[in-house]
């Protein structure tokens, strides 16, 4: 009978290509958090929430919103001394996370990361236009207004999109993904 | 005429339009063919990778199989384009498990990876490639005295791909001196300008943003060159909201650097896509512009 | 005439019992032809289990032993010397590695009592063949080299030269005195330095049994243990040591100044003609012949004509010296250099200005210093407000120093505490991941710095950046950190940074390995023969180390290692012959055609060529029985020692007892020399 893994060993089988140390190697040492250009937005530093997972505090963890505001700028990476990839360790718990559909209420982030995919599977392009209601009333009315209105201004000039762009080849792409992931005709 | 396949990415379609414009004009300059890669499909950018990593590898390898069509090197605009295929591409090598199982997906669309191609960001082809020396020779507009602060961004040089500096890089430097112009001492040129978190979590976003912009006004530059298209929406398209988030005044230009680069080969700016900014570039431009009318 | 073996096997417990039925092995081994008795025991190690080898020998008239059990590493001496209490020649003894070779590698218990046979028959057939060997005596000459004369360096050659043996200290600074004569106080009694290092180093300089060899280097050395053969090339100080006085008037009269970068750390500059610091030991200076103008533009001479000595000192055509030397034994105690902290761009060194390294504090507070010990930035007047002090800069450290450079967290503090003491009303903070305070008196020293009030941050700094981003920090050094213990990212805003670098091996110390043919580790430092339980012998017999050339260490335990070192080789001396064992190849020289293959193989340039009778010798002290040689040599005129033909072969066919059971004629091979015949 196998052992059931725990939660530090499900985030650390998550990270598919990292090529960094184990998240165990973590000595504390702050470089991460220190470094890190949106720390003070997170409620827990990175630091702090590797310290969290080689607790096994997965509810913890997952309602932390730590992970949602990395802008994957890998400077952590590139500084931590004991050879942790930090950066794709938050992708791997953002992929947890949208797995196990269990994340902090209001983010932007998980909805926003879902439809993007779902773009991708229909068009095989991004299309600003689409995403647009993941987010914008995410900050209520008045920063919509504000939004609208730069939105109005890149359309004067030209630069958003009015119509959705397709590949060609969008069948093809499908049965690729399929072949990766069961899409059962509709995601 | 040295070609490469050319990954624009879906920023290049539309909100980045000019940094495409202005990419195939000076590489055409400077004697390199930019071919559009054909049929290619979105990067994944970061949001894929926050869903599922295998299926974001499959589509980034797909780009890179189409390339490998062509025999050409694969050269992305785009700095987060450029670091998915960099290391979609060395992940791949690494494990063949993970190319059979990929590759094996990709037979639906007839492609196969089989990553012997070069994959390089669009600064590398002028730097690297091309070489300042060869640049500043071809250089018929010395854009002197505009002050050029160098952003590099964060991932153009993160993850470490080698042994390179990625905490001072000097390549971008010496690429704006080319031109003619002075790079100035920019203190926050590798720091992160926020990416894709402008839309998931604006205010961070917008704080990171200001940091740019700040620093830029600190070391007295006149224009911001970037060299990734969501740099250059970030700190360009919202400056108005940093300003009414923070209380500041900030009206700085951010051009691309093949936009700068185009101005110093004497393309005439709106060649290069100079004109669909949200903040103004005339200051840059009647400076351009001036020396193009002592000549 | 056949010999009587005795065979013991023993359990070792249950390391080996548990896996090998070492019953059965013993009855099996007793069935065996030549042997006499075979026993099983717990634990032959044990005095009990020696004293049955002794009676057995003496009771059954045994002739050959073999004991199966640990690694001869282990006991090996252990059961020769019982052979040698029960009368009978050591090297008649053949010991087998059952446990880590065998029950240690597997759970089979099956294979690994039929594995334990085959070796334990190997080890029978073998033994066999075995000789009688004596140890080889080896005269120890009594002088010793020490190299390096920092206080491990020092220390070692006071206690050898305080025991009556003459040393020779060579040390290429044109001092001694090393990095400590660099420091003001020591942690934690707060001692200066130069006060209890300078009565040292006059002892060291008027000692009648060291030779005091400074602005030297070893060039080449020759020989093995007792007999080394060492080349000092002394370089020319273009001072005549025999007529200078050291009254210092060249030094006053020089035009001339450079940066110091050794020394002074580059705060400061000295004259070209100088001595490193005033306590230097020798008092005689030395021309910095790169900055000279004489020796670059044939002018000045201002030393020489100012130079009140009869016959003048200053002698522009000194040449460098080669002196020959022949020692015992050789302990290096060569130092360590500073990690270059210009490697983490991020914190600034060299692009910002009031961004120092420890060794640079080091020289601003101390009294003898460029300031006389006023702590003030680099712009030599001002005393800062804040300061911060970094700890672990390129230690712990994956991309740079992945060890604990084991002294900063105290030569951190006692910079925390010298600012205090210093700028009473200075705020200090010490930025760390953890605490490492482990020897006498260290972690009271740390309490008295929470008491002084020093701020604490437990975090590795990220940044170090005079970007301001609010007025509180224009004009300020911002140390950008992630306070752990509180969980925020805070921006101190302060005026001097003090950055504690990794402790590094010489920048060549590969080189010095090589030239001492010994070992260095991935990191540089020097390879001791056990980390635990011989910390100051290298794997080369005859070389020593000591200090913070085998790792990063603190004054103590330097000077402890230079004591060890000098105590070990005071040994040999006293004991004036030692013996070596007696595994060494030698070469029949009636075989020998000449052809000097194995010369350029040996390892240990251990064969040379001797002209006249054409035929390659080996020099058994270097000989390390390695065995290169007799493999390679075509005419099959080497044999190593306890490693002959026929005891290698019968050993294979004693290991291969039940392989080839019921083929007819295998032809057995008794020798080499029989194939061709």
């Amino acid at each position: 009978m196998a052992k059931k893994p725990t939660f530090s060993k499900e985030i650390a089988n998550l990270l598919y290509a990292s090529h960094g140390n184990p998240i165990v190697s973590c000595i504390q040492c702050g470089t991460c958090s220190g470094t890190c250009p949106v720390a003070e937005y997170m409620d827990h530093s990175p630091r702090r929430l590797i310290a969290m997972i080689n607790a096994d505090l997965k509810e913890e963890v997952l309602e932390s919103n730590t992970f949602w505001f990395c802008a994957s700028c890998y400077h952590c990476t590139v500084r931590c001394p004991s050879g942790i990839d930090i950066a794709e360790l938050m992708y791997a718990v953002k992929r947890y996370s949208i797995w196990k559909h269990q994340y902090k209420e209001g983010l932007v982030g998980p909805v926003f990361s879902e439809t993007f995919v779902k773009t991708i599977f229909r068009s095989g392009r991004s299309y600003e236009p689409i995403l647009a209601p993941s987010y914008i009333f995410s900050r209520g009315v008045r920063k919509m207004f504000e939004e609208a209105h730069t939105a109005t201004n890149l359309m004067l000039k030209g630069r958003i999109p009015v119509l959705p762009s397709r590949i060609e080849r969008i069948e093809n792409l499908q049965r690729v993904i399929g072949r990766i992931i069961p899409t059962g005709g509709s995601s | 005429m040295k070609q490469y396949a050319l990954y624009p990415g879906c920023s290049l379609e539309k909100i980045a339009q000019s940094y495409r414009v202005s990419a195939i004009e000076t590489s055409r300059a400077m004697g390199v063919e930019l071919k559009e890669i054909d049929d290619w499909n979105c990067c994944g950018a970061t949001a894929y990778f926050h869903v599922d990593e295998l299926l974001s590898y499959t589509l980034v390898a797909r780009n890179l199989a189409i390339a490998e069509k062509e025999n050409l090197d694969f050269v992305a605009p785009c700095s987060a384009c450029y670091k998915n295929a960099y290391f979609t591409k060395k992940y791949l090598n690494q494990d063949p498990e993970l190319a059979e199982h990929i590759n094996y997906a990709l037979e639906e669309d007839n492609l196969h990876f089989t990553g012997n191609i070069a994959v390089k960001h669009l600064i590398e082809v002028f730097v690297q490639d091309l070489g300042v020396e060869q640049i500043r020779d071809k250089v018929s507009n010395p854009l002197e005295g505009l002050r050029v602060a160098p952003y590099y961004g964060c991932q153009i040089v993160r993850p470490r791909k080698d042994h390179e500096d990625v905490e001072e890089p000097q390549f971008f430097e010496d690429l704006i001196s080319a031109m003619g112009a002075e790079p100035v001492d920019y203190p926050n040129k590798v720091r992160c300008c926020g990416g894709s978190l402008i839309i998931t979590s604006r205010v961070a976003a917008l704080s990171l943003v200001r940091v740019l912009l700040q620093s830029a006004v600190d070391s007295n530059a006149m224009v911001i060159a970037t060299a990734c298209p969501l740099c250059q929406v970030n700190l360009e398209c919202y400056q108005e909201q940093v300003n009414q988030e923070f209380g500041t005044e900030y009206s700085i230009p951010i051009l691309y650097f093949t936009q700068i680069l185009g101005l110093s080969l004497g393309i005439p700016a709106k060649r290069l896509g100079i004109g669909t900014e949200l903040v103004s570039t005339k200051e840059v431009l009647t400076y351009a512009q001036k020396k193009e009318n002592d000549l | 005439m056949s010999e009587k073996v005795g065979v013991y096997i023993c359990h070792c417990g249950t390391n080996i019992a548990k896996t090998v039925d070492v019953e059965d092995v013993a009855v099996w081994a007793g069935d065996q032809p030549d042997v006499e008795i075979a026993r099983d025991y717990k634990f032959m190690c044990s005095s009990l289990g020696q004293d049955l080898i002794e009676e057995d020998i003496k009771e059954k008239g045994l002739t050959r032993v073999v004991v199966a059990a640990c690694s001869p590493h282990m006991h090996e001496k252990t059961f020769r010397t019982a052979c040698e209490r029960g009368g009978l020649n050591p090297f008649l003894f053949e010991m087998v590695n059952v446990r880590e070779h065998n029950s240690w590698t597997t759970d089979d218990r099956e294979a690994a009592t039929k594995k334990a046979k085959a070796l334990v028959n190997g080890a029978v057939e073998r033994v066999i063949y075995h000789q009688e060997l004596e140890m080889m005596p080896l005269e120890i000459n009594p002088n010793t080299l020490v190299v390096g004369g920092g206080i491990a360096g020092i220390s070692a050659s006071l206690e050898l030269a305080d025991a009556g043996y003459h040393v020779y200290l060579v040390e290429r600074e044109p001092s001694i005195g090393g990095h400590m004569a660099q420091l003001d106080k020591t942690f934690p009694t707060l001692d200066c330095s130069a006060c209890i290092l300078t009565p040292r180093m006059v002892e060291v300089g008027q000692h009648p049994n060291i030779t005091l060899l400074t602005w030297s280097e070893v060039e080449n050395v020759e020989g093995y243990l007792g007999n080394f053969t060492v080349t000092v090339r002394k370089k020319a100080r273009y001072i005549n040591e025999e007529h200078c006085t050291g009254c210092g008037i060249c030094i006053e009269k020089c035009p001339f100044k450079v940066t110091d970068d050794v020394f002074e750390a580059g705060l400061s500059t000295r004259k070209v003609i100088y001595r490193p610091f005033p306590q230097a030991v020798p008092k005689y200076p030395v021309i910095d012949t790169e900055n000279c103008v004489y020796f670059l533009r044939g002018k000045c001479k201002a030393c020489q004509i100012f130079c009140p000595t009869e016959p003048n000192s200053i002698d522009f055509e000194q040449q460098d010296e080669f002196l020959n030397i022949d020692v015992g034994n050789i302990i290096l105690a060569t130092g360590y250099d500073l990690f270059d902290v210009s490697k983490i761009p991020q914190y600034g060194y060299g692009r910002l200005a009031n961004v120092f390294t420890s060794l640079e504090f080091e020289r601003l507070v101390n009294a003898a210093g460029p300031t006389s010990g006023n702590i003030v930035l680099r712009d030599m007047e001002t005393p800062p407000d804040k300061v911060a002090i970094v700890h672990c800069v390129g230690s712990r450290d994956e991309n740079y120093h992945k060890y604990c450079s084991k002294v900063c967290c105290m030569y951190s503090l006692k910079f925390a505490h010298l600012v205090h003491e210093r700028l009473p009303d200075a705020e200090v903070y010490n930025c760390y991941i953890d605490m490492r305070t482990p020897g006498k008196g260290y972690e009271e020293f740390y309490n008295r710095l929470l008491e002084e009030g020093t701020h604490f941050i437990r975090g590795k700094v990220a940044d170090i950046t005079d970007s301001a981003r609010t007025d509180e920090e224009e004009g300020k050094l911002i140390v950008q950190v992630n306070d752990t213990l509180i969980d925020k990212q805070r921006r101190i805003p302060v005026d001097m940074v003090i950055l504690s670098p990794a402790m590094e091996a010489r920048y060549d110390s590969r080189k010095i390995t090589q030239l001492f043919r010994m070992g260095c580790d991935f990191d540089g430092f020097f390879v001791e023969r056990h980390p635990k339980l011989d910390p100051v012998a290298t794997m080369t017999e005859g070389i020593y180390i000591a200090g913070a050339c085998q790792g990063p260490k603190d004054i103590p335990d330097s000077v402890s290692q230079g004591a060890a070192a000098a105590a070990r080789v005071a040994g040999l001396i006293a004991r004036g012959t030692v013996y070596i064992e007696p595994v060494r190849a030698s070469i029949i020289e009636e075989q020998c055609s000449g052809c000097r293959i194995c010369n350029n193989l040996c390892p240990y340039n251990a064969i040379i060529f001797n002209e006249d009778k054409e035929v390659s010798e080996i020099i058994t002290a270097l000989c390390q029985g390695c065995g290169t040689c007799v493999a390679a040599c075509p005419s099959a005129a080497i044999t190593g020692a306890h490693f002959t033909n026929d005891q290698l072969m019968s050993q294979i066919e004693g290991i291969l007892w039940d392989v080839g059971k019921g083929l007819e004629s295998i032809k057995k091979v008794e020798s080499v020399a029989e194939i061709g015949d």
